[in-house]
């Protein structure tokens, strides 16, 4: 096993080792004797306690039609009749389960809970001075808090760089979105939602928050979470593209369409110089698979609200993804732009304050119910 | 953003068919692209139902949809449509079973005027994944086996039996609920006015949570089987 | 400049009384123009391509189709969401009720006054031809030309930006193609309208005139290579023969007949109905409101006059 006198991480490793061999999970690897800590091949990524298997393998059970419709009449009996919040189908969800949490207050610093949203689409809005923005629509789903992870018992899979040793000062709640029949989930999944009383949703995230900002397993968040005039940051699934050449991928320019040139119109051109280095540096912009991962779209200004049909404006028209993708929207980790006052803290509850108008527009933005800008003249 | 083309109406499809089309290689291009779906739906219309590599069946299907709302849409007497199926159709004797035969057969129809079943393919052999296309309504027996007669599978029976004791419950509990009522009507009549809403609403409270108790066992009773006969 | 705009005042005016004849063509008729043309042959009786679905009566006019195509969503179905389009529709009819957004086609003569910072009183107006009309919902533009000190300008406007105050429709017309682009090729006097234009008025539900005026362009290098595009509404080229013979080698006749690609840059008429039927009846009343307006406007003028 690792040597003793190796650095503060060799000392760290053992405890892995050991808590893998409780577990039972260790892998062949770590029997044969390994020298040196650097190439010990321990598994860095453990998968996160609701990393089960989802779907079931469908196939078609020949149900007689009442057979069917009662074992909807039974789904609906617990967990509520289907019903259509901002325009998405849904189950009206049965109340609270658990013993109502304790709500903290907001600080400086404080880390909310995100929500989990649908990128519907871009089109222009205008600001009061006439200025055309695109705007991004997010609609925030049925989304319902499944559980809360308090920091001491959340085991995240990376661990600070820096400071491998630092308490783990975030806890981590587990939000579904989208509440789906359960027939369509294995039973392992179903589990994660039991505490919670909610119903199994088709899609289901994590945020890291300040144990102050806990919110109770079985609320449901609102689009209302955030005020227009907030940043925020926004995560998505980056469109894929699949194997790309420079020219698409890294916006290279290739090479002249005609005037002799054969065969390289679209290569690359020169990969690095030989002499003392004689090979090609990492990080090469090179032809390869493009999109398809997540990136995070920092500092979005939230423009508009629709408490209606939960719906978010963000400015800028970049948001990852395609148009009805899942994207995860949280308050910006961006220092100059975090929030100064008070949010909704934990989060929006409709019952607490008096009901919010349909349409929220942030004071720069012009609504369209407006009367036209006209400008006045300076004397 | 693109303006939809308004000059043409046409009827909604009732199949789902892909944002882009497919380019079914060739070596003609785009014509040929359109020479071989004309050959593919000429035999669909001749044989009503046609084995064939998935793609060019998916890609067919939609044409094939399009070619027969339109038929019923305007009419044989309409010279737009009469010119399209004159190009779609090669066998020009099929064009009056496509306003004699099909317009009437589809005229009130729906659904889809086809159906796509996947087909087995033989394993090794070819990669491509292949398809059955036929036209609903066609004379041949049916594709798939009628499962009409399930009621006696074993998760069937397993099913209504658990349909017949989750009556019973609610029943129960519906009787109960009103049995509770009316010792809290003659209790308020007893007792007077004052006590009689508090007693009311605790009594409530206790058939719900005996409700639930008992509403969520049979509930899950029905889904393990399904889930076990996984 | 003044003369040249003169002439062009003429010309027009000369060719006015000549395309009177065809006021009689309707909506259901410009639908049969702007659709793809169809080689002659296989004669059947014109006057039942409006046929419908029997038994299904349509609850709002189609024609509608024609006078606010903004409304259909963009056909692309991977950018399409229901709800995007819902709200971008709620936008509109909001925004239509600060501002009159006339029936207006590709040919005719609108002038358009916005707010401006830079302008002297704070705003602008344009005159000048509508070459183009494009995009769906609130992106919804359109393009004016003009000749002004021979000098051509084209303005992009957006119809539901806050910045334009009022759209006028001097001429109600419409022309042979559904893009004018070509008159960026065409002779100035073409393009040329005088900016204090007066409007003109259709008498009360007058089908709108189809203006069937044929343009000269001027003689090539051009923008596009107009030969290539089926143009109704321009002179004979005068090229060599080669310039029609490479035009017909890149031809793609097949096209018409593409059922699914004419599906998928379409709405199908079951959803264009459903769309209208949520506006209709606002646009409705915006539209009685207008009339109104306009009503009090022609009485207003021959005051003026005495």
């Amino acid at each position: 096993m690792a040597g003793v006198g190796c650095s503060v991480r060799g000392y760290f490793l053992p405890l892995r080792v050991a808590r893998n061999v409780v577990k039972g999970s260790i892998c062949c690897l770590f029997q044969q004797q390994v020298r040196g800590a650097k190439h010990l091949n321990y598994p860095r990524l453990r998968n996160p306690i609701w990393f089960v298997r989802k779907e079931r393998t469908k196939y078609e059970e020949h149900l007689t039609p009442e057979n069917k419709s009662f074992i909807q009449e039974v789904i609906h009996d617990k967990y509520g009749p289907p019903t259509v919040i901002g325009g998405i189908s849904t189950y009206k969800q049965s109340p609270l389960k658990l013993q109502p949490m304790e709500r903290g207050s907001w600080f400086p610093g404080c880390r909310r809970t995100g929500v989990i949203a649908r990128k519907i689409g871009i089109y222009p809005m205008w600001l009061k001075d006439g200025t055309r923005v695109l705007t991004t629509l997010l609609q925030v789903l049925d989304n319902h808090v499944i559980r809360y992870i308090p920091p001491e018992e959340f085991h995240p899979p990376r661990t600070s760089v820096r400071n491998p040793k630092s308490k783990q000062q975030l806890g981590c709640l587990l939000v579904g979105a989208e509440s789906a029949d359960p027939q369509t989930f294995t039973k392992e999944y179903c589990g994660l939602f039991k505490d919670s009383g909610v119903m199994p949703t088709k899609i289901l995230g994590r945020f890291l928050i300040s144990p102050e900002a806990a919110v109770q397993p079985g609320t449901p968040l609102y689009a209302s979470h955030f005020k227009p005039g907030d940043y925020v940051d926004v995560r998505g699934k980056t469109v894929y593209r699949g194997f790309q050449g420079v020219m698409t991928r890294w916006g290279f320019k290739g090479g002249p369409a005609s005037h002799g040139v054969t065969k390289t119109h679209r290569r690359p051109g020169n990969i690095g110089a030989g002499g003392g280095k004689a090979r090609v540096w990492p990080g090469q912009k090179m032809p390869g698979h493009m999109g398809n991962r997540y990136r995070i779209l920092y500092g979005l200004e939230v423009l508009r609200v629709n408490t209606k049909y939960n719906v978010i404006w963000v400015k800028g028209p970049a948001v990852a993804g395609e148009t009805n993708s899942t994207v995860y929207i949280y308050d910006t980790r961006l220092p100059l732009r975090k929030l100064k006052e008070t949010p909704h803290f934990p989060t929006y509850y409709p019952e607490d304050d008096d009901p919010l108008p349909d349409d929220i527009y942030s004071e720069n933005l012009h609504p369209f119910t407006a009367p036209t800008i006209t400008y006045e003249e300076n004397a | 953003m693109n303006q939809a083309d308004v000059s043409k109406l046409m009827s909604r499809l009732r199949i789902k068919y892909k944002p882009v089309r497919r380019r079914l290689k060739n070596p003609e291009g785009a014509e040929g692209r359109l020479k071989k779906i004309r050959k593919t739906l000429t035999a669909l219309l001749k044989h009503e139902r046609i084995e064939l590599n998935y793609n060019r069946a998916d890609e067919t299907r939609g044409y094939a949809e399009r070619l027969i709302s339109d038929a019923i849409r305007y009419g044989d007497c309409h010279r737009a449509t009469m010119e399209l199926a004159d190009y779609w159709i090669l066998e020009k004797q099929l064009i009056h079973k496509l306003f004699k035969v099909l317009v009437p057969r589809f005229d009130n129809c729906p659904v889809s005027y086809t159906r796509m079943y996947r087909a087995p393919r033989p394993c090794p052999g070819m990669y491509y994944k292949r398809a059955v296309l036929e036209l609903r309504g066609n004379p041949y027996p049916p594709l798939l086996p009628d499962m009409t007669a399930n009621r006696n599978l074993i998760h069937n029976v397993l099913l209504d039996e658990a349909q017949k004791e989750f009556r019973a419950q609610k029943y129960a509990e519906i009787a109960k609920k009103l049995e509770a009522a009316d010792d809290n009507v003659i209790k308020s009549i007893d007792d007077g006015d004052e006590e009689s809403s508090s007693a009311e609403s605790s009594g409530e409270d206790e058939t719900n949570v005996l409700g639930e108790a008992q509403v969520q066992q049979p509930g899950e009773k029905v889904v393990h089987p399904s889930q076990n006969m996984q | 400049m003044a003369l040249w705009c003169r002439g062009v005042q003429r010309i027009l005016v000369d060719v006015r009384p000549i395309f009177s004849l065809f006021q009689t063509i309707g909506n259901t008729e410009y639908s049969s123009l702007s659709s793809v043309s169809r080689p002659e042959g296989l004669g059947s009786d014109e006057a039942k391509e409006a046929k419908t679905v029997e038994g299904h009566k349509p609850i709002v006019p189609l024609e509608c189709r024609f006078v606010y195509p903004e409304f259909l969503p963009d056909p692309r179905l991977d950018h399409r969401n229901s709800l995007r389009e819902k709200l971008e529709r709620m936008d509109m009819l909001n925004r239509r009720a600060h501002i009159d957004i006339p029936e207006f086609y590709v040919g005719s003569i609108l002038a358009v006054t916005s707010s401006n910072s830079h302008a002297p009183e704070k705003s602008s107006r344009f005159v000048g031809i509508c070459i183009q009309r494009g995009g769906c919902g609130l992106r919804a533009s359109f393009i004016l030309r003009n000749v002004i000190d021979h000098q051509g300008v084209e303005m992009f406007y957006e119809m539901y930006s806050p910045v334009v105050q009022k759209i006028e429709v001097l001429r109600l017309e419409k022309r042979l193609d559904n893009e004018l682009l070509y008159l960026r090729d065409a002779l100035p006097e073409y393009s040329t309208f005088q900016l204090d234009m007066e409007p003109e008025f259709l008498p009360e539900g007058a089908p709108v005139p189809v203006n069937p005026i044929k343009v000269k362009l001027k003689p090539r290098p051009w923008l596009e290579r107009w030969e290539r595009q089926e143009l109704k509404g321009v002179q004979d080229l005068g090229l060599p023969e080669r310039f029609y013979k490479r035009a017909a080698e890149v031809a793609r006749p097949w096209e018409k007949y593409d059922l699914m690609k004419e599906y998928r840059a379409s709405i199908p008429a079951e959803e264009q109905e459903e769309i209208f039927v949520e506006v209709y009846s606002q646009l409705q009343q915006l539209e009685v409101m207008r009339k109104k307006m306009k009503r009090r406007r022609t009485f207003v003028r021959p005051k003026k006059m005495g």
